[in-house]
């Protein structure tokens, strides 16, 4: 399925001349095997192709078992495809890199650093100063509102909290896109609420490059320029939505906006026909 | 200070004295001259103090076991680490910990002496390989467990394998890794004993077998209350550092229960 000819063939086109032409992902037919623990083959991904602008916000929504976290991975290099390459500004992606910053669900904050040291760690690897570092991470924790948490250790957070420590890590070391694999899956309603609103505002402030893996359809409307819908077994794209919704977004506003409850609804029927019935193998 | 928490502080001194009093009439009871009480054997204490020959014995043992102790967790956390992150160090050096695990360390000792003789090597050997393996096998079970997405996050950031061996595995394994070394400094005093009740030469076995030779009970006993305490003071020493090391992985409040 070909859903994007134009704009491949723009790229064939421009890329020599000129660079904003380059895309800042391209996920060039890309499938992904796994064996299963019973020794047979499992294709997890199916012959996926997409593009990501630079600057925009891009969420991958489907079933779960559709293969959205490992298309994030193959992005951030932790897993290398079984057929076709993903690139980032035009080169191919071979493993992970500083350029492309994850966010887990899982956190992953370092337990025996401070929410000051965990923030510190990505700019002192890459030979920042340790004065310069505490001062861009004190600002960087006031960002997320942890703004008196700075010598706490991750165990004694709340799962917002980490998560907030998390972002803020990852964005301490200037990463040009962020890859969120569900990061707030974990949370509770209201803290997901406050993490959304809160992961607009500061990425309304420099646009950065967001791929964001959920299964949320509310989540992936209310962030996106564009949701890419998966289907499962095998996972393949089953269509690309442009949310053509006014930024910045509020979310009482939103709430109230017929053409947002039209997005919701329209992609809440794909997804039913996704294969989210927990029958399929 | 409640009271609670004063119980609780002096637990340990009670835990002593009561051990004392049941030895006390334990052994007034049972009358039997192997069998000292246990006045008679704290009073034997001082004299093995403050024979210079004496001190030096057991000065002797502790320098052992610290050689011992120390070189075995220098080569075991390493080892462990990487057999927790790799699977082919893990399959290829499994089997032959394993076969090694359950021999008591000290029934090598006579090989060992054939080998090096009875001087200080073949016991400190002999204390190296006790303690190995408890700091292996911890340091390895720990290394495992680290979560996979931490060491994402620092491939993400840059850091090299070696580094994230270093960097990463290793302070997140770090509890685990201190509880091993701790199971490990208990293993060293108990093989720096045995392996000295096999080579008589020198250090705190020594005068131990050999006040047993000479049916000096007393001297007998007062040498387990010194090796004892040692013990007691090594593993307090440790877990102050320990606990200082790996604070951020402990219990933050203690929730006052109803119920208990």
């Amino acid at each position: 399925m070909n859903l994007m000819p134009s704009r491949s063939d723009l790229k064939v086109e421009a890329a020599p001349a000129a660079k904003p032409a380059i895309p800042m992902i391209e996920i060039d037919h890309v499938s992904q095997v796994f064996q299963t623990s019973s020794r047979q083959d499992h294709l997890a991904l199916s012959d996926i192709s997409l593009t990501i602008d630079a600057g925009a916000f891009v969420s991958i929504l489907g079933p779960s078992g559709c293969g959205k976290s490992t298309l994030l991975y193959i992005v951030g290099g932790f897993v290398n495809p079984t057929q076709g390459t993903a690139r980032m500004k035009g080169s191919p992606i071979t493993g992970p890199g500083p350029d492309r910053g994850p966010v887990f669900q899982e956190f992953a904050l370092f337990p025996w650093k401070t929410v000051l040291g965990n923030i510190m760690y990505g700019p002192r690897q890459q030979g920042v100063k340790a004065a310069e570092a505490e001062s861009q991470g004190r600002a960087l924790i006031e960002m997320v509102g942890l703004k008196g948490f700075e010598h706490f250790y991750p165990k004694e957070l709340s799962g917002g909290m980490k998560q907030r420590v998390a972002l803020a890590r990852t964005l301490a070391y200037h990463p040009a896109v962020l890859l969120m694999d569900e990061p707030f899956g974990a949370l509770d309603a209201h803290t997901r609420t406050r993490l959304q609103n809160d992961l607009l505002n500061i990425w309304e402030r420099d646009r950065k490059t967001v791929l964001f893996v959920t299964h949320s359809v509310e989540e992936a409307v209310f962030l996106s320029d564009k949701v890419v819908m998966m289907s499962r077994s095998p996972g393949r794209i089953k269509q690309i939505i442009d949310i053509d919704l006014p930024r910045p977004r509020r979310r009482t506003e939103l709430l109230l906006d017929p053409r947002y409850q039209k997005y919701v609804v329209d992609i809440e029927r794909m997804f039913d026909d996704a294969g989210d019935d927990g029958l399929q193998p | 200070m409640t009271l609670r928490a004063l119980i609780a502080r002096l637990a340990p001194l009670l835990a002593c004295l009561g051990l004392l009093a049941v030895w006390q009439i334990a052994a007034l009871a049972l009358n039997n001259d192997s069998f000292p009480t246990a006045l008679e054997s704290i009073r034997a204490i001082p004299a093995i103090l403050d024979d210079k020959e004496a001190l030096i014995n057991i000065l002797a043992s502790l320098r052992r076991m610290a050689i011992g102790f120390g070189t075995a967790v220098l080569v075991s956390i390493p080892l462990g680490l990487l057999m927790g992150r790799s699977r082919g160090v893990a399959s290829f050096f499994n089997p032959l910990l394993m076969v090694i695990y359950p021999v008591p360390k000290a029934a090598l000792m006579p090989i060992i002496m054939l080998w090096l003789g009875i001087g200080d090597l073949s016991k400190t050997l002999v204390i190296f390989l006790g303690v190995s393996l408890p700091v292996i096998y911890h340091s390895f079970e720990g290394a495992k467990a680290v979560e996979e997405k931490m060491l994402w996050s620092g491939a993400a950031m840059g850091l090299s394998a070696v580094e994230r061996l270093t960097r990463i595995v290793l302070p997140a394994a770090l509890p685990e890794i201190l509880t091993g070394c701790r199971t490990g400094l208990v293993l060293a005093l108990i093989t720096m004993v045995t392996s000295e009740m096999i080579a008589r030469q020198s250090g705190a076995g020594n005068i131990l077998f050999n006040a047993l030779d000479m049916g000096q009970y007393d001297t007998v006993f007062a040498m387990i209350i010194i090796i004892g305490a040692m013990g007691i003071c090594l593993d307090a020493a440790f877990e102050r550092m320990r606990q200082r090391l790996v604070r951020w992985s402990e219990p933050q409040f203690d929730i006052p229960l109803s119920f208990s």
